[in-house]
């Protein structure tokens, strides 16, 4: 335990811009300029406490906090995270006074429609007897040339999607599909503020560091980051913070955690300009 | 940055609230019954019109008009005939008998979520559950009623109903108030406590090896989800579209039939659409007969898979009697014909994959119907040799080209089913997150 990393997941995705800056000259985390994808990523190793106590790291790679009244190898309750990384946090922007930085709170929630921003198609179309508008010209014998398919929809007032049997989407498949993404969206929200379910060992979450997901920039993505000394998708990111500041273990690329906790953090932007690659 | 942990809280009951997408509206009318795990409240939101929410008086008129035998028009045939709740609302026959025995073109589908279906009947012809309980009432070869008046006059000289009527809906017997009382029992009929719900929901135990490789197969190399796709919203394993599948073409030159059907169908009259559907060879035009529309002649509605097990025989001519009948079919691509679906290819599926296909189908069986489902797999299982559809030769590509095949899941490296599929929800409990992998 003596020697043991401390390490704390921390905004590592919306520091990373002027992190890199930062860390460009801290030479315990200078990384190797392109390392192998297969070669271990940096650590940001943290002091160790006098006193025993539980030493956070912040996601930047130098910057740390000892916690007073916690051991090492206790688990924070979520106040104590939440005040500790607040800390860390106010002690960065002091050290980076000129970083781009989101206001936070971030957006409000992005929907994945926003209700009235699009406009569905007619429903599908319900064959109603009672519905017919008065005076529809039937006529006896079938309508018109062929099968008549084209004054189906003018009889029932619908608009009858054609072509085939894949294309005919109905406004409650729009629905469906509209509640299935935020349900999505909202797991991810509900993995991004529990540290349990990232698997953090201190209790630290994502959102305390990035409340509403202000700050991580997923447009920014791929990009290369310094803490990896890589170039980094939005899911590496998060796994740094998962193992550096949350303490926990990297989650799989397919983990359904990983993927609805990018959907949330993307969701969180809708309507930025995708900037890939930007600092 | 120092956030207060009030704040942050506070932030997060914000958002909690921003995002919650299944409380139900208030402006929606009355919430939803508790529903099943298996049952998705946002469906439930959207198939439920406002002002036609079940309520318990309604539904129980709705039982007894559903199991009333005098609405027929000799006293023998109730909605209950064809749709027994003991046998999962359907008759375990492939045709349907109404009045005299007469038998109907169509096999009887179940009453089991059907709340949640966007169109009635296998073609779709009616819009909600009111406008299909009229009908068959009034089928000259189901409930033989002559028309809608008749009906209200029969049931009006019924003293008890004459009462219960003016009791729940405040006014004299009427056709719209029976079919609305029908429909409310109906939609209370909902169904999604199966095994595979405790599975999807974190218990991992709950479904067999074979049950999860047959989902696996599922949404891959046999390509079920292309139209039975199911998630967390919409559990019904139906796309609630019109395909044809090659199952009417065994007995119909369709080029001639739907050359001869656009000379007789009235676009829009539901009742004589009715009658074409359930009484004449017209009957195989399916979608074609509603919508008149080339691409849906021989098309028929995805039916939901849940109870799948209990609800045989399948198609809408009931003409494939056991699952792996049903496999069979879609392993070979269906039977060729010029308005085959571009999604029907054939599977390449060998035995043991049709097995646990089958199995899994199984699983999707609501838990109140365990010991039916236990006897229909023991039944379906006998017949396993027994396999008029089977071509394995077309199957497995030794006749003619394969094409592409889906690739087998690799379950050694990680199960598909394990990775959120179904709506992404995280299937474990978060108390077991913790723990190092």
């Amino acid at each position: 335990m003596t020697l043991r990393m401390k390490l704390l997941v921390v905004p590592c995705a919306a520091l990373s811009f002027a992190g890199g800056v930062a860390l460009a000259t801290s030479p315990a985390t200078k990384p190797a300029p392109s390392p192998p994808a297969s070669a271990p990523l940096p650590k940001h190793v943290v002091p160790t406490s006098k006193d025993g106590n539980l030493v956070l790291g912040l996601c930047d790679g130098e910057t740390s906090l000892e916690v007073e009244g916690v051991k090492d190898g206790q688990k924070l309750t979520r106040e104590q995270a939440v005040r500790a990384t607040a800390k860390l946090m106010d002690d960065w922007r002091k050290k980076n006074p000129d970083a781009l930085w989101d206001d936070v709170p971030g957006p409000a929630l992005a929907q994945a429609t926003p209700p009235g921003a699009k406009k569905s198609p007619p429903p599908a179309p319900q064959p109603n007897p009672g519905s017919k508008p008065a005076g529809s010209p039937v006529q006896a014998g079938g309508v018109g040339a062929q099968t008549g398919a084209k004054a189906v929809p003018r009889q029932e007032q619908a608009n009858l999607q054609t072509g085939h049997t894949y294309g005919a989407f109905s406004e409650r498949d729009e629905k469906v599909w509209a509640e299935s993404t935020q349900a999505f969206v909202k797991e991810g929200h509900r993995v991004f503020h529990d540290a349990e379910a990232v698997g953090g060992t201190v209790g630290v979450s994502c959102d305390m560091c990035h409340p509403d997901a202000a700050n991580t920039h997923p447009e920014t993505y791929p990009k290369y980051q310094v803490q990896l000394g890589r170039v980094a998708l939005l899911r590496d990111m998060i796994n740094w913070c998962i193992e550096n500041p949350a303490r926990g273990k990297p989650l799989a690329d397919g983990d359904p955690k990983m993927r609805a906790m990018e959907a949330y953090i993307y969701a969180q932007r809708k309507g930025t300009k995708l900037e890939y690659g930007k600092h | 940055m120092r956030l207060p942990s009030g704040v942050v809280t506070v932030l997060a009951v914000v958002l909690n609230t921003g995002v919650g997408h299944a409380a139900p509206a208030p402006s929606q009318g009355s919430p939803p019954p508790p529903l099943p795990p298996g049952v998705s409240a946002t469906l439930w939101k959207l198939s439920v019109p406002p002002g036609s929410e079940p309520t318990p008086e309604k539904v129980a008129l709705g039982e007894k008009l559903f199991r009333e035998k005098r609405l027929s028009a000799d006293n023998t045939v109730a909605c209950m005939t064809c749709h027994e709740p003991e046998l999962g609302f359907t008759d375990g026959k492939a045709l349907s008998e109404g009045i005299g025995n007469q038998k109907v073109t169509r096999n009887s589908p179940t009453v089991l979520n059907a709340v949640f279906n966007a169109t009635q009947f296998w073609d779709g012809r009616s819009a909600t559950l009111e406008d299909q309980a009229k009908l068959p009432i009034l089928n000259p070869r189901e409930m033989g009623m002559p028309n809608p008046e008749a009906v209200v006059a029969k049931v009006r000289a019924i003293p008890e109903y004459a009462a219960e009527f003016k009791k729940v809906f405040g006014r004299d017997v009427n056709y719209d108030d029976l079919a609305a009382a029908i429909a409310a029992f109906e939609r209370m009929q909902f169904s999604g406590n199966a095994r595979f719900d405790k599975f999807i929901t974190g218990d991992a135990k709950a479904l067999s090896a074979s049950e999860k490789n047959g989902w696996a197969l599922f949404n891959g190399k046999a390509r079920c989800n292309s139209c039975h796709a199911g998630n967390a919203v919409s559990p019904l394993f139906s796309d609630q579209k019109f395909h044809n599948i090659g199952v009417a073409a065994h007995k119909q030159d369709f080029i001639a039939l739907a050359r001869k059907g656009v000379q007789v169908v009235r676009t829009g009259d539901e009742k004589q659409i009715d009658e074409l559907a359930l009484q004449t060879e017209f009957s195989e035009l399916g979608r074609f007969l509603v919508t008149k529309q080339e691409n849906d002649v021989g098309s028929f509605k995805t039916p939901t898979l849940r109870n799948v097990g209990i609800t045989g025989p399948y198609m809408h001519d009931g003409s494939l009697t056991t699952l792996w009948d049903v496999m069979d079919h879609y392993n070979k691509g269906g039977v060729p014909n010029p308005f085959l679906d571009g999604g029907m290819q054939r599977l390449g599926l060998t035995e043991p994959e049709i097995d646990d296909l089958v199995s899994f189908l199984f699983a999707l069986t609501d838990s109140k119907y365990d010991k039916l489902n236990k006897e229909q797999l023991a039944k379906q299982r006998a017949r396993r040799n027994n396999r008029p559809e089977r071509d394995t030769e077309v199957a497995l590509g030794k006749k003619g080209h394969l094409g592409d095949l889906a690739p087998n899941p690799d379950l050694h490296v990680k199960n598909p089913a394990d990775l959120g599929i179904y709506g992404d929800v995280t299937p474990v409990a978060p108390s077991t997150q913790s723990k190092p992998r």
